[in-house]
């Protein structure tokens, strides 16, 4: 096996990686946004499920999560499907990971922006929802695309814990190629460089772009 | 005789200890321009947010051509859209251009279609001599400009009285002479305002009526004349002593 | 493993973090470039590299625990380099100027003066990489280090109470990642300087 034969083989789990992190990454965007918005404009014993939720997500290892769906959940006949699925899995454990982690991303957002605009926007006679839905989200979005960025890196990285429930992405993909050519050094080096072309130029544009629109805008 | 269009009966706001609005009652007639004064941390916010329901008030109520805002089951929202109000620290909203800023409200709550929103808009900054501005961000504009668009924005949504903040407060002293003229304006064109102020030519020139309010309570209210002349209370007499030297110095 | 981890990282991290500010352009770069690594690439792969690749090119053998340690001290010094950077470099550049201005060395404002303060603030943000470094021991799995994630999976399968085993392992980390954040927060407010605090 040459080395352009290795590169190809790890490469051929690549779009496994690329698709466990954004649909993790869409799943979580689902969960957090409106978390965000329920802790912040919600009552009490809401607060207190969405601070639970977090805490719980962001402190159990995502390992254990997918473990625990994996073998624990679909152990049980009627979760089979889609709970057997290793795949479905690690993108839903990562996705629930980072619903916590948006969450907190897009809260500390909304209180940058502050209540003045939601209160300017009521003055209009905009509902609390439109003024959420038309002044807050727009620009918690623009804030948070920094966090969002670094969150998307994040989920990439850890895509590669799908390896331990045998999910075939560019992780495993370099150990196989280690394991057929007892080539110790290349597979590892060059995924850990693919790991990293693939979180770092996207990660430090939408950090740029964000700083940059937020001192443009003023916010 | 014209109509009240907004007015307020024995209003109080309490939070916790204190007493920001003491006991107020007043009322707005089509056309009037009323101007209320008095120190800072007097009350005047509150009260200004108050008759916009956008703090509930404890106790009294305010009632808009007819229909009392502070019973319950009424649809604020609806009524919210009806008062215009410009804030002391203007509150543009930063991701939207002038004409974004003003075409929200028309777009969203009275549900206009596009193309009519954006002539209502234009048409509003024009008044405001902003239409040149209508595609800028409030980052790219002064202070003065940003409470024009501001002023535009509560004037387009067309509301039975528009009521101002301090619209000049947090203003560099040579950017609130355009807002002064922007009021003087709408104050031609027989706009029912509100207006809470401390701009005593502008007050001499248009206001129906001056309201010295002190620690929450109206403490005197009368037509300009008898503010610049001989204020009855002594509380007044002071005040206005003190921001006629102020008004002179500038 | 997660304390000396974190704390080996710390030293290495607040090294890294003076040579990044003080320390000169190629210096920098260098640093760059062993954080983007550290920073960037699957924990798992960097546990293999040091597992296998490294041993295999110095012809060495490096056992396991310490596999684990090595990589968790480098991986959490990336981190924290970048949390004393932003603690030193935010407030502390006209602090730094002061403690010349009086005749004190470089090294000896960076230790008498911005350091003392750097580390007070960056406690939140050390609080965080706490949390994330017990989190990622779980990762240890891979290269058969015994802790907590592998024994539930040894108990899971002895036992088939796979649900509660691995609800109980998840409530032990949730336990134990409070207790010492909070510990953490408490420190935190202890030493804090009144009315400084920044997001590093």
């Amino acid at each position: 096996m040459d080395l352009s034969e290795k590169l190809i083989l790890i490469l051929s789990g690549l779009p496994t990686t690329l698709a466990i992190s954004i649909l993790s990454f869409l799943l979580g965007f689902i969960i957090g946004l409106p978390l965000a918005f329920v802790r912040t404009y919600t009552s009490k014993p809401f607060q207190i499920l969405v601070d639970g939720y977090e805490k719980v997500l962001r402190s159990v290892p995502e390992i254990v999560t997918m473990l625990f769906l994996y073998f624990g959940v679909g152990g049980i006949p009627a979760f089979r499907f889609p709970f057997k699925n290793s795949f479905f899995v690690a993108t839903f454990a990562l996705g629930l990971r980072s619903g916590a982690n948006q969450s907190q991303v897009f809260r500390s957002a909304i209180r940058g922006i502050g209540e003045e605009q939601m209160v300017a926007a009521r003055s209009l006679g905009l509902s609390r929802l439109q003024a959420v839905f038309h002044v807050m989200i727009p620009q918690t979005f623009i804030i948070a695309t920094p966090g969002l960025g670094s969150e998307y890196a994040l989920l990439v990285k850890d895509s590669s814990y799908s390896f331990i429930l045998g999910v075939i992405d560019m992780m495993r993909r370099a150990d196989t190629v280690r394991k057929t050519s007892l080539d110790t050094v290349f597979p590892y080096i060059a995924t850990a460089l693919l790991y990293i072309l693939l979180t770092f130029p996207l990660a430090t544009y939408l950090d740029s772009w964000g700083s940059r629109k937020k001192k443009e805008l003023g916010l | 005789m014209a109509d009240t269009v907004l007015e307020c009966r024995n209003l109080w706001k309490i939070y916790g200890k204190i007493t920001a609005v003491k006991d107020v009652s007043l009322e707005v007639k089509e056309g009037d321009i009323k101007l209320v004064f008095g120190p800072s941390g007097s009350g005047k916010s509150t009260l200004a947010r108050c008759l916009a329901m956008l703090t509930t008030p404890t106790k009294g109520e305010v009632i808009l051509t007819g229909e009392n805002l502070t019973r319950s089951g009424v649809d604020l929202n609806k009524a919210r859209a009806r008062i215009g109000f410009v804030f002391q620290h203007i509150w543009l909203f930063h991701h939207l251009t002038a004409l974004g800023n003003v075409e929200l409200g028309l777009r969203q709550v009275l549900k206009l279609p596009k193309e009519e929103a954006r002539e209502r808009a234009l048409q509003a900054l024009r008044e405001v001599k902003m239409e040149g501005w209508a595609e800028h961000y409030p980052a790219q504009m002064s202070g003065g400009q940003q409470q024009r668009v501001g002023i535009a924005r509560a004037l387009a949504m067309n509301p039975e009285i528009i009521i101002l903040d301090e619209p000049t407060s947090s203003l560099d002293p040579e950017l609130t002479g355009e807002v002064v003229d922007t009021l003087r304006d709408l104050a031609q064109k027989g706009t029912t305002m509100l207006v809470i102020s401390h701009e005593m030519t502008f007050a001499r020139e248009v206001a129906d009526e001056m309201i010295f309010i002190d620690e929450g309570a109206i403490i005197e209210r009368g037509p300009p004349e008898l503010f610049f002349t001989n204020p009855t209370s002594e509380r007044a007499r002071r005040f206005m002593a003190r921001l006629i030297k102020r008004t002179r110095r500038e | 493993m997660t304390f000396f981890g974190v704390i080996l990282g710390l030293g290495l991290g607040t090294l890294l973090a003076i040579g990044d500010l003080y320390g000169g352009r190629v210096l920098s770069i260098i640093i760059k470039f062993y954080v983007e690594f550290f920073r960037g690439s699957p924990l798992i792969i960097q546990l293999f590299i040091f597992y296998y690749s490294i041993p295999n090119l110095l012809g060495i053998l490096i056992d396991n625990h310490t596999v684990g340690l090595i990589v968790f001290t480098l991986n959490s010094a990336a981190y924290q380099k970048g949390y004393i950077k932003g603690a030193m470099e935010s407030v502390f550049e006209d602090q730094m100027t002061a403690a010349l201005s009086l005749g004190l060395s470089k090294a000896q404002s960076i230790r008498h003066v911005v350091l003392p303060q750097a580390m007070r603030v960056v406690i939140p943000a050390w609080s965080n990489e706490f949390a994330s470094m017990a989190k990622s021991t779980a990762a240890l799995l891979v290269i058969a280090v015994p802790e907590l994630t592998s024994n539930l999976k040894a108990i899971a399968s002895w036992t088939w109470r796979v649900l509660e085993t691995y609800s109980f392992g998840a409530l032990i980390y949730l336990i134990w990642i409070s207790v010492v954040m909070k510990i953490l927060d408490i420190i935190y407010n202890k030493v804090k300087i009144p009315e400084i605090e920044i997001t590093a």
